[in-house]
């Protein structure tokens, strides 16, 4: 595909276009086109081999695309060069890897260098505080344990501020209290303006602050479910929920009724569509809002895809 | 690129098959100066400590060089890819020609760092038999070990630094070649296992005389043959080069 052919989404960080990637003839990823805006947590969740991993290297510059194209602040990251990779940072794996013989600080510094920082002593500072790593940040990386050496990876993910963060996994092998950390440390960076792409199964730790989640399956994009904006949703259990839901549709202030289930599921008035299930006579045994909860989302997606 | 230069020796030497192999060159010396079947061997009565180099680098390049230098050229990149290490470092906006050509630098260097370690245990192995001026040669100049008259001190350590610093040389295409099938298989084994095969198939090669003379087999005991160094010289460079180059440029575009 040229150059002329793809069209950029105006504003965007990150950007996939029509990516695919075929291993010999078998297709790994199938036209995935996505963005993820300035201060906007994108999540990509998948079963194991629907081509998360794939799809990061790929967004990374770390392999090369059969088709389409990433941008990273409208730089093709394929044909742009290494500069392209200025605004980017990242980790692909977990736990993080470092050399092992170095120290936590060393491997930063090391880091710093091939990222082009000046004086960065003062920033690897920072960032080691921030990780609650300054008290081993002088040993060997083969001490760390799991958990540190993740941590230390989102380290030198964040260390020269980049406008771009992309993370697989980022809590894998962390306890609660780090899995708390790193979430607090992405929702911060993102309401800074930082465009954070990351990979989880953990989808329910995610859904307070992320923006967006891509559903991957078969190497495809199943479905992007935008967060938050959602309207105010509710659900109701009645005698008939078919002929309810039927009979809903019809009254004004009441929108988007489904059937979930034996639920009935419909935005809009909760009064307004009580009184009037009511006066039809309908049996209504409760009626609660509906939070929506992305892992039995995902679940149902993934299931029926 | 001398901070990268400087890490990548570091991370060279900790090589386990760097520190295997430098252990191997400087105890390979001890054993064959002190060997009770050396005269069976070669039929040759140590007269100067200044012999004891040239035992060690005939019997060590006929294949122990060869497979260590293979095996550290591989390793150097093989192991990066095992650790999780080269993602992390092509992440950072720093061109992939770079990383990849410190490290073809220090793969070459490293025969010339292995000769020397084994040059060094040869030096102390002779010891016992002296170091001074004596009739016959070095085994690697002018006549062999029976020589051409009397040799000093410094005409024999001439002599063995050029031998050395030429098999060095000759063992540069193995290396780049590694690094080549480094590249390629991603692999510390695969690479050396791939880079012994060729080496062993080329030599096979010279069933055919009209490609012998461009063989980079042919020339693999060039450091005891001083004639064919005007053609096996810049023949073994031009390997070593072309082997590198097709490294970077497959190197560029490769998926890690």
């Amino acid at each position: 595909m040229s150059e002329a052919e793809v069209s950029s989404t105006p504003g965007a960080a990150l950007e996939a276009e029509r990516l695919g990637k075929k291993y010999g003839r078998k297709p790994v990823l199938e036209n995935i086109t996505f963005a993820v805006q300035p201060g906007e947590v994108y999540a990509l969740a998948g079963p194991n081999g629907s081509g998360k991993t794939t799809l990061i290297r790929l967004l990374t510059g770390l392999a090369f695309p059969t088709s389409g194209v990433v941008r990273m602040l409208g730089q093709d990251v394929y044909n742009g060069g290494y500069v392209a990779r200025r605004a980017l940072g990242a980790v692909v794996e977990a736990p993080a890897a470092f050399y092992p013989h170095m120290t936590g600080r060393q491997n930063l510094e090391m880091i710093a260098f091939l990222t082009g920082m000046a004086d960065a002593e003062a920033r690897i500072r920072e960032v080691l505080v921030r990780l609650e790593l300054l008290a081993v940040a002088d040993q060997p990386v083969r001490t760390y344990s799991l958990g540190q050496r993740q941590r230390l990876g989102l380290a030198s993910a964040i260390l020269h501020e980049p406008q771009i963060l992309i993370l697989d996994e980022p809590t894998s092998g962390l306890d609660p209290q780090g899995i708390n950390k790193v979430h607090e440390i992405l929702a911060e960076l993102a309401w800074k303006g930082v465009a954070v792409l990351l990979s989880t199964h953990h989808l329910r730790e995610v859904s307070a602050y992320v923006d967006k989640v891509g559903i991957l399956g078969g190497g495809r994009l199943l479905e992007e479910v935008k967060l938050g904006t959602k309207g105010e949703t509710y659900r109701l259990r009645v005698d008939d929920p078919a002929k309810a839901a039927a009979f809903l549709k019809t009254v004004p202030g009441v929108q988007n009724v489904s059937l979930r289930g034996v639920n009935v599921i419909f935005e809009g008035s909760p009064n307004v569509a009580l009184a009037a299930l009511v006066r039809e006579h309908y049996q209504v045994q409760f009626l609660e809002p509906d939070y929506f909860d992305l892992y039995d989302y995902y679940r149902e997606r993934v299931k029926n895809a | 690129m001398l901070r990268v230069l400087i890490w990548e020796f570091g991370k060279l030497m900790r090589l386990r098959s760097v520190q295997i192999g430098l252990l191997a060159a400087l105890v390979l010396p001890l054993l064959w100066a002190f060997a009770p079947g050396l005269r069976a061997q070669y039929g040759l009565e140590l007269v100067s400590g200044w012999q004891v180099p040239a035992l060690s680098l005939l019997t060590g390049m006929d294949f122990l060089f060869p497979f260590l230098t293979a095996m550290a050229a591989a390793e150097v990149l093989g192991s990066e890819v095992s650790m999780g290490t080269l993602k992390s470092v092509l992440l950072r906006p720093s061109p992939r020609s770079r990383l990849l050509l410190a490290k073809i630098i220090v793969v070459l260097v490293y025969p010339f760092i292995l000769l020397a370690v084994s040059l060094v245990g040869s030096l102390l192995a002779g010891l016992p038999f002296g170091l001074g001026s004596f009739f016959g040669g070095t085994g690697l100049g002018a006549g062999s070990f029976a020589g051409v008259g009397q040799l000093s001190p410094v005409g024999a350590l001439t002599e063995l630094l050029r031998a050395h610093a030429l098999a060095g040389v000759v063992l540069w295409p193995l290396s780049a070649l590694a690094m080549l099938y480094a590249v390629i298989f991603l692999s510390t084994t695969s690479a050396a296992l791939a880079a012994v095969s060729t080496l062993l198939l080329m030599r096979l090669l010279i069933a055919f005389p009209a490609i012998q003379p461009f063989l980079l087999t042919s020339y693999l005991d060039l450091y005891i043959r001083p004639a064919a160094v005007g053609l096996g010289l810049p023949l073994l460079i031009i390997y070593t080069v072309g082997f590198s180059v097709l490294a970077l440029l497959i190197f560029e575009r490769k998926d890690i």
